[in-house]
């Protein structure tokens, strides 16, 4: 059985996936992850990433259209299965349900100012 | 599609397509493209290219690399089934393995070894570029004793090749490397240098560091020295026009470095640390330049494409013009075979340490035959631990080759093993190989070295593992499983055979020490005619070569002196020459006579005993005119009543005073050659003392001190003649302890061999005796019962062994003109000894054996 955890990267691509819509190809993916997170990230780690993302059945993706800056040539584009967007679900309700039982969370007494 | 300035690098385009899943390629070269041109846009062409690279680097994971064809195939899963099974079955059978590994690798490290011994000679003198074309002018000279060969020539031959003869392309002469005294100021020191003509550095490849060879060796007060000598003496190696001053027999020379040389590589069979003018040495230091003297050494390249043999012949012709009569001949010996090839006999090439470079070749091969039976032995007789696997496996539908695969795995593993086992082994052994061997090796992963490992390891791999492959693979699938496999009388006789071929090879061995060793202590003790035991000898040189008497006399009165006198005795002979004629001497009568000079005192001394006549004394006045012969020479010469008799020397008329009994002056490999002394004190070369035996070190030390006020500033090197002597002997010396250790190693791994063989036999009879002692044998029985078997093979071994050691060792004692005898002992000693060795190591298992408790062998069934 496949591991159907979720990695911090994992998630934040699963994430990035959603964000991007239908613009959601390994170049874009890694590009929006390097502007958003101000981490260097190479094309091939986060194709790698995607893939085992879809072995896990989290993304589901298709051959999209041709364009010219790629040579003609076609890109995978990747969408976020039911179970994609279970598995992020459980893990953001995983998370505040740990900021909640954090009393100095929780009461808004913790000031970082 | 719009045109495009830039693309992506087209290498690590090429380099992705090879290596990517193909279903991948389209989106990944697309996504890396739009990166390029992002970069192209966002930075610069060189940063995204750099990028681009970067990325294909990334790509190379597991998920998206092409699964290699031979990946899941079954040629890769049988490989995995045949490793495990290999390390299972070692598991298993621990003691087999483990001898097995023992003896291959034992046996592989002997093969390294020589392997490094062997190219290190054959090597030697091969790093001359022009090697190809490289000869050195050699001399036969005939006399009535027969045909003598020299690598003297005269030195007037230089100038004739060079203006006579165009297929010399260069042609130089030189002498041959020897230690000189050199100073520096007033420091003193010992170097070897040599002379050399201008065209030396064309012909030889050594190399100069500074200075210009040809310039350097044309001044007459020019010197060349190496690095490590000018570290030495000058403490830096900027030490071009430096003076030293040079030093030898009465004349001395000031010479300013011209040039550094590089130091001597190791694989140069002459080592020497300066060199200087030819023209020196010829012009001022050669007083006798004639035809019929031999003093010079001459080395030419030929031109590319000129034959041998036709230059030889020219160069011939010059001398033989020069020279009336067709005594000498000279003819050119390649340079680079000079140190492999050196004995001449009659003329003729006869071998040299070529010899030494066959013989361990054969022991290294005997000592892998060696290792390969036991490892043959030990795996067709343990078949029956895995008759069950292969029956099994074969009615499963295996394959014969897939069986054989299986144990070529497994013997290759296991070959490979031993291999790596041998390598860690030479690496840790070779300081003492090298102080035993007196060579420099080195264990460096050169390509050669490597190929010939790899070449080893499928040698051994396919000699040791094809005869257990086809035998195992070969069993019949039903028989193996109903058990009823009978043992072909064959088989069994292959095996015992195959002992009896390990135990004649160790018994080879065994006779070749023993009769090495015993010829080397005969020569070490022989009594030579003289009395070397105790003798100290020095070079004459500084105030010496005036006034030594003085000296003389005051180092007899020392304490601890027996005896001491000038002399120019050397062991191996210095002069040599054909210029003696004496009443009823022929035309056809030549005789080359070893010449020897002498002062008062001298003969006795070295206590050479006389046969007629009297040693020069002073009692007979100064007798420059009187000579001494030995036997040979008196009889060689065909004189009879000898004293009294005149003979006429090259220099003049001489009276024979006496006659020594012979001596051997040179090696034993020769008999004793006519030789003479002659009373010549001013001419000799050494000062001689004998010393009491107790304690010479003191001794030395008293002579030390009064050779340094007689003769300040020189350094006292005293040399011994017993040691000379002995050095005479150092490279079969060498060789008969380096013998000594292979035979050790071959019969070592013989015994293991035989151990394992011997502990499965029993294991696999321990019913049978159980049984026997059941029905009242006793334990000596029982032993006698398990080595009468072995003791035949080794019986049947000595039988095979013995003519052929035989043969051998007399072809080897052929090399000394005074050799041992072979006795019956040897042979029966080398009998005997492998058979004790094989009983001892059969015995103690026989033996455990022999005294089980019936009840429990036989109490499983």
């Amino acid at each position: 059985m496949k591991e159907t955890k979720l990695g911090e990267f994992e998630e934040v691509l699963l994430l990035l996936v959603g964000i991007l819509g239908e613009e959601a190809y390994s170049f874009k993916v890694a590009e929006e992850f390097e502007s958003q997170t101000k981490r260097e990230v190479s094309i091939g780690a986060v194709h790698s990433t995607l893939n085992r993302l879809e072995e896990k059945g989290f993304l589901e993706s298709e051959m999209g259209q041709a364009t010219a800056e790629r040579g003609g040539r076609r890109k995978r584009i990747y969408t976020i299965t039911a179970s994609g967007q279970r598995a992020l679900e459980t893990s953001r309700d995983f998370r505040v349900s740990l900021w909640s039982q954090f009393p100095a969370f929780a009461t808004g007494k913790l000031n970082f100012d | 599609m719009k045109k495009r300035p830039h693309i992506p690098p087209p290498l690590a385009e090429r380099l992705l397509q090879r290596v990517l899943r193909s279903d991948l390629a389209e989106e990944v070269l697309g996504d890396l493209e739009e990166k390029f041109y992002a970069t192209v846009e966002q930075k610069s062409v060189w940063r995204a290219k750099l990028n681009y690279w970067y990325q294909v680097a990334n790509y190379l994971r597991p998920f998206a690399i092409r699964k290699s064809r031979l990946k899941n195939s079954n040629y890769t899963a049988m490989l995995q089934h045949n490793l495990t099974l290999t390390f299972r079955n070692f598991q298993k059978h621990k003691s087999q393995f483990l001898i097995n590994l023992a003896g291959l690798s034992t046996g592989l490290t002997c093969v390294l070894f020589i392997y490094l011994w062997v190219t290190d000679e054959v090597s030697t003198d091969h790093f001359h570029k022009k090697g190809d074309r490289l000869y050195q002018i050699m001399s036969n000279h005939t006399d009535a004793s027969g045909v003598s060969t020299w690598k003297g020539v005269p030195g007037l031959l230089l100038e004739e090749i060079q203006a006579t003869i165009p297929e010399a392309e260069s042609t130089t002469a030189f002498t041959d490397p020897h230690e000189y005294t050199l100073s520096v100021g007033d420091v003193y020191f010992k170097a070897n240098g040599r002379f050399a003509s201008q065209d030396f550095f064309d012909v030889f490849s050594y190399q100069l560091a500074e200075g210009n060879g040809k310039t350097a060796l044309a001044d007459k007060s020019g010197i060349l020295i190496s690095r490590s000598l000018a570290q030495r003496v000058f403490k830096t190696t900027d030490a071009i026009g430096r003076q030293i001053v040079w030093h030898s027999w009465g004349n001395t020379k000031t010479v300013q470095v011209a040039g550094i040389l590089e130091d001597i590589p190791s694989s140069s069979s002459e080592k020497f640390d300066f060199i200087m003018s030819w023209n020196y040495f010829h012009d001022d230091l050669v007083s006798y330049k004639q035809w019929n003297n031999y003093y010079g050494r001459i080395a030419l390249v030929l031109a590319s494409g000129t034959e041998q043999d036709e230059v030889a012949a020219k160069i011939d012709a010059i001398l033989k013009e020069k020279l009336e009569g067709d005594r000498v001949s000279l003819f050119l010996a390649k340079y680079d075979d000079k140190y492999l090839y050196s004995e001449y006999e009659n003329g003729v090439q006869a071998g040299g340490r070529i010899e030494y470079v066959h013989l361990f070749s054969m022991v290294a091969l005997f000592v892998l035959l060696i290792a390969c039976i036991n490892f043959i032995n030990l795996s067709t007789a343990k078949a029956s631990h895995r008759l069950k696997e292969i029956g099994v496996k074969k009615s499963l539908g295996a394959s014969r080759q897939s069986l054989m695969g299986q144990y070529f795995t497994e013997s290759f593993f296991l070959i490979f093993l031993s291999m790596m086992v041998a390598f860690s082994l030479v690496w840790l052994f070779l300081p003492q190989f090298n102080s035993i061997s007196q060579k420099d090796l080195m264990l460096k992963p050169d390509g050669q070295l490597i190929v010939a490992a790899i070449g080893l390891v499928v040698m051994v791999g396919l000699l040791a593992g094809s005869y257990p492959a086809l035998y195992l693979s070969g069993l019949k699938s039903v028989e193996v499983l109903k058990g009823k496999l009978s043992r072909k009388a064959g088989e069994v006789w292959s095996r015992k055979a195959l002992v009896v071929v390990q135990f004649s090879l160790s018994i080879i061995l065994i006779v070749a020490v023993v009769v090495v060793y015993q010829q080397m202590e005969f020569v070490k003790d022989k009594n030579l005619g003289f009395n070397r035991e105790n003798i100290i000898y020095f070079e004459r040189e500084g105030k010496f070569i005036e006034n030594s008497e003085a000296f003389v006399n005051e180092l007899k009165t020392l304490p601890g002196v027996t005896g001491a006198a000038v002399s120019g005795f050397m062991l191996g002979g210095a002069n040599s020459t054909g210029g003696v004629d004496w009443p009823g001497k022929t035309p056809e009568d030549q005789l080359q006579f070893w010449e020897t000079n002498v002062g008062f005192g001298t003969i006795e001394m070295l206590g050479i005993e006389m046969v007629e006549g009297h040693a020069f004394s002073e009692k007979f006045g100064a007798d420059s005119t009187g000579v001494i012969f030995n036997e040979t020479a008196i009889a060689a010469m065909g004189i009879k009543n000898p004293i009294s008799q005149t003979i006429t020397h090259y220099t003049g008329d001489k009276k024979i005073i006496g006659v020594v009994k012979d001596f051997n002056m040179l090696s034993l490999h020769k008999t004793v050659e006519p030789m003479m002394f002659l009373l010549e004190p001013a001419k000799t070369h050494f000062v001689m003392a004998r010393l009491k035996s107790g304690n010479e070190e003191e001794t030395i030390k008293g002579i030390q001190t009064l050779y340094e006020s007689f003769n300040p500033g020189y350094q006292f090197i005293p040399l011994f003649l017993d040691q000379d002597y002995q050095a005479l002997y150092a490279s079969e010396e060498r060789v008969a302890i380096l013998s000594r250790y292979f035979a050790g190693i071959a019969i070592l791994i013989s015994c293991l061999g035989l151990f394992g063989l011997s502990s499965f036999m029993t294991e696999k009879r321990i019913k049978e005796i159980g049984v026997r002692k059941v029905l009242g044998s006793s334990v000596i029985r029982v032993v006698y019962l398990l080595t009468a078997d072995f003791t035949k093979m080794v019986l049947a071994a000595t039988v095979i062994a013995l003519p052929v050691s035989y043969i051998m060792a007399r072809k080897w004692l052929e090399n000394f003109a005074y050799g041992i005898d072979l006795t019956w002992w040897h042979f029966v000693f080398a009998g005997l000894a492998a058979l004790l060795v094989a009983w001892l190591t059969v015995g103690l298992q026989t033996f455990r054996a022999a005294r089980i408790n019936p009840a429990k062998c036989l109490r499983s069934e």
